[in-house]
């Protein structure tokens, strides 16, 4: 991590407002600086396009889930094997690769940071092992609170505060770093064969709705200041005509907070389905949209879907043994104790299928659709719309209509009548790509003030350069140079070091976990509340003193501290 | 082109060979043959004498005999399109894996995988084959595709699982579970076996012996007559929907 300075960066940095300049950028301890010295390593980039490193706001590749994924598909493992090269382990697999496969290929891509979507607090061990084995990216984890029972019987109660408290002590116990939602309710319910249908419904056991625990989990967020907002993976994922439930859930959202989003709506090309049925199942990927731009306060990510292979993966139980009575594969399901739920299935997504074309055309639509970027991020919900090696493909969909038009012709020839993809126009600008692949997600995760996301001095040195001349290539016509330039970095660095050089590992690495420590006052504190301490010595199956991660699990790691307003003097 | 090829002998033979170039194909276009001997990768004429006759003018022309201490030889004739290869000896793991034509002939015995994933072509076993003979791979959904195998001795357990296509003919016994999980093609098996044909959805299978440890969930639909000899007709199975049809001589259910 010594002195470098790159030379000659096309660069676009949305967040600093730099839209293609010509730039030098000098690096020193692993963070960008205003000067080096004459000693510095030189990088020429030959005014490659030069992005901040990228930045996926949710995907999965870490923890129990993503390792049962693994274990129960030895047919994906067969798919892509790369042998020992250099500084590169033995990697095997495609849709659900071992943690090295996973780093490498992502570090290829040119991205440096990565959100676990999901992890069980229960299983937080197993995820921050995987965390020190993925070594290219800094790693983020999102703790799900949709079943926490100590976190349902606060709300039932009406006490935010204490349900704050709760989220409060597990995320920075767990190490994690944002509160996730998943079916929030639907998967509780599912531990006794239920589900929920929809926002108002009452679960079984608590006497609350999804409403209420959205609401709540979205309050007691912003009373602990955490960097990001809840994130929400909606009710009735998958469902035909499941598109009301997601605009009923987008309604009930406050705007609470000036500098980012209050809620971060995720995959949600999976939850903007019309229709009653499979007969006439549909887009409604314009409700959602508009419902979007009129709403500042969300942010969503495509969830975006591409034909092939791949292992669909979610807390969210009974959505999965839906997908079970579809398909009749093998598949899985999985009872987290008290909080949570989980399931897997391998899935194919095929273009003579005309599902699989609607739901390929909704993420699209989705990105499209609505106006501003930074509210509309890209992702795949890697694997479960398909394995993050598609975003090349995905950006140049995005950036030409030829492209689309192309790509549109070869789907379920009924595709047209279902979807309004054919007619949107748009195509998307570098300047775009760039805010929906990392300075979107810096700044909807809430940690550009680590020094994610932007390339000015005081920044963490994450950089991408890319081999595209953005004045040589027109994008909407020259597409296919597009996913080349996007599927190879040239260089990606990584905290001032240089780790992949055209699609190879160069480094060992030695990534970073970012967890939350929200300040209580000690009325709020967990540790010494004699009913929470009841709880769980009475329902969880190991004791409350062995439930922390110890810091010796995660290697290096930052602590993002927050100051909270549980202090009683508010009341 | 005839091709013999003679193994020496190898200062340790349990050491396993990934030989997966050695196919007609590859002789035909004339690359170099490299092998791996344990962790080791070298060319094969660095253990063995290659001696070439005869010229060539399509892979299907091309003939390879194998002769020495072939046991440990794994994935031979993996991915052939035609020609033929005989063995003299015995023969490794996954020989003819995802083979689609042409024909292996083993005049000793065989290891597991025999044909594992075949598309085409044919295979011929004078003596026994080892487990899963015809069968898909971990994870799979579908095993041996097309062509044809025929295993003079008996094979080890679960023979043919997965199943999709082709036909599979063993004249011994098997071991547990041949057939499982059968998705098509015919399987005929002239001794005794157990546990057959569990979870198959369609295809046919044909038990000479004795078939123990009948799968309960089988429906009888009588009897026909095959080659002068009586056959109880099953269809299933039930448990996973499937339309199979079952023929076995004798059978009993576990007690």
């Amino acid at each position: 991590m010594g002195e470098i300075l790159l030379k000659n960066a096309w660069v676009i940095d949305p967040i600093s407002g730099i839209n293609g300049e010509m730039m030098d950028i000098a690096m020193d301890g692993g963070r960008i600086v205003e000067y080096v010295s004459d000693k510095a390593d030189v990088i020429d980039a030959e005014g490659f396009l030069t992005l901040p490193g990228g930045i996926d706001s949710h995907t999965h590749t870490s923890g129990t889930k993503v390792n049962f994924g693994r274990y129960m598909s030895p047919e994906d493992m067969r798919a892509g094997r790369t042998p020992k090269k250099g500084a590169m382990h033995v990697t095997s697999g495609y849709s659900v690769p071992t943690t090295y496969g996973n780093s490498y290929k992502y570090s290829a891509l040119g991205y440096t940071s990565l959100v676990e979507g999901a992890m069980a607090p229960l299983e937080a061990r197993h995820t921050h092992e995987e965390f020190a084995f993925t070594p290219l990216q800094d790693s983020f984890a999102n703790v799900l609170f949709d079943g926490n029972w100590g976190m349902l019987g606060a709300i039932e109660e009406g006490d935010i505060k204490r349900a704050a408290a709760i989220i409060a002590w597990t995320i920075s116990a767990v190490k994690g770093f944002a509160v996730k939602l998943t079916n929030p309710g639907g998967t509780e319910a599912w531990g006794f064969g239920k589900n929920v249908s929809c926002i108002n419904q009452t679960m079984p056991r608590f006497d609350i709705t999804p409403t209420e625990i959205i609401r709540s989990a979205i309050e007691a967020n912003e009373l602990l200041h955490l960097p990001h907002s809840v994130h929400l993976h909606c009710n009735n994922l998958g469902t035909p005509g499941n598109y009301t439930c997601t605009l009923g859930t987008f309604d009930i959202v406050p705007d609470l907070n000036d500098t980012r989003q209050t809620l971060y709506a995720t995959h949600v090309q999976f939850h903007s389905y019309g229709g009653s049925g499979w007969s006439d199942f549909c887009s409604k990927s314009e409700p959602i949209a508009q419902k979007v731009n009129m709403r500042p306060q969300i942010v969503i990510d495509m969830g975006q879907v591409m034909f092939g292979r791949t292992t669909t993966m979610t807390a969210d139980g009974p959505m999965e043994f839906n997908l079970y009575r579809l398909h009749h594969d093998k598949w899985s399901n999985h009872d987290v104790e008290l909080e949570t739920g989980s399931g897997i299935i391998p899935v194919n997504y095929r273009k003579k299928n005309l599902v699989n074309s609607i739901m390929w055309a909704i993420g699209l639509e989705l990105a499209l659709l609505v106006e501003n970027p930074w509210q509309c991020l890209l992702a795949t919900d890697n694997p479960n719309g398909a394995p993050f090696v598609k975003y090349p493909e995905v950006i140049a969909l995005l950036m030409s209509k030829k492209y689309r038009d192309a790509e549109f012709a070869t789907v379920h020839q009924d595709t047209g009548k279902r979807v309004p993809l054919p007619a949107i126009d748009r195509e998307l600008t570098w300047h775009d790509i760039a805010v929906m692949t990392r300075a979107g997600q810096a700044r909807a995760l809430g940690i550009t003030g680590v020094g994610k996301g932007y390339l000015l001095p005081g920044a963490e040195a994450d950089i991408a350069v890319y081999p595209i001349r953005v004045d040589d290539i027109d994008p909407a016509q020259q597409y296919e140079e597009v996913i080349k330039g996007f599927s190879q970095t040239e260089y990606t660095i990584k905290r001032g070091r240089v780790v992949s050089r055209r699609g190879d590992a160069l480094v060992h690495g030695e990534n970073t976990t970012f967890w939350v420590k929200p300040n209580v006052p000690s009325e709020y504190d967990m540790t010494h509340d004699e009913r929470f301490k009841e709880h769980f010595e009475r329902y969880y199956s190991i004791r409350m003193s062995n439930y922390p991660v110890q810091e010796e699990y995660l290697h290096r790691n930052y602590c993002i501290r927050t100051e909270t307003d549980l202090s009683t003097t508010h009341d | 082109m005839k091709v013999t090829i003679t193994l020496w002998d190898r200062d340790n033979p349990l050491i396993p060979v990934e030989a997966e170039m050695i196919t007609p194909d590859a002789f035909f276009s004339g690359e170099e043959i490299i092998i791996a001997v344990g962790n080791r990768h070298m060319r094969l004429d660095g253990i063995a004498d290659i001696h070439i006759e005869g010229e060539a003018s399509s892979a299907a022309e091309v003939a390879i005999e194998i002769r020495g201490d072939s046991a440990r030889f794994k994935r031979v004739g993996e991915m052939m399109t035609a020609g033929s290869i005989t063995i003299e000896g015995d023969i490794g793991m996954h020989c003819g894996n995802f083979m689609s034509g042409g024909s292996i002939e083993i005049l000793g015995s065989a290891d597991g995988w025999l044909g594992r994933e075949m598309k085409g072509g044919e295979i011929i076993c004078h003596g026994d084959a080892g487990d899963y003979c015809g069968a898909g791979y971990r994870g799979g959904r579908k095993g041996m595709r097309g062509g044809s195998i025929e295993v003079v001795g008996s094979v080890g357990d679960f023979a043919c699982e997965h199943i999709a296509g082709g036909e599979v003919i063993i004249r011994g016994n098997t071991g547990d579970y041949p057939c499982a999980e059968m998705k098509g093609g015919t399987v005929i098996i002239l001794g005794d076996c157990s546990r057959v044909c569990a979870n198959m959805s369609a295809g046919t299978c044909y038990v000479y012996g004795y078939a123990d440890e009948m799968i309960p969930t089988f429906e009888r639909i009588g009897c026909v007559d095959r080659d002068g000899l009586q056959l109880h007709h099953f269809r299933g199975d039930v448990a996973n929907r499937g339309h199979g049809d079952l023929y076995v001589a004798r059978y009993g259910y576990l007690s």
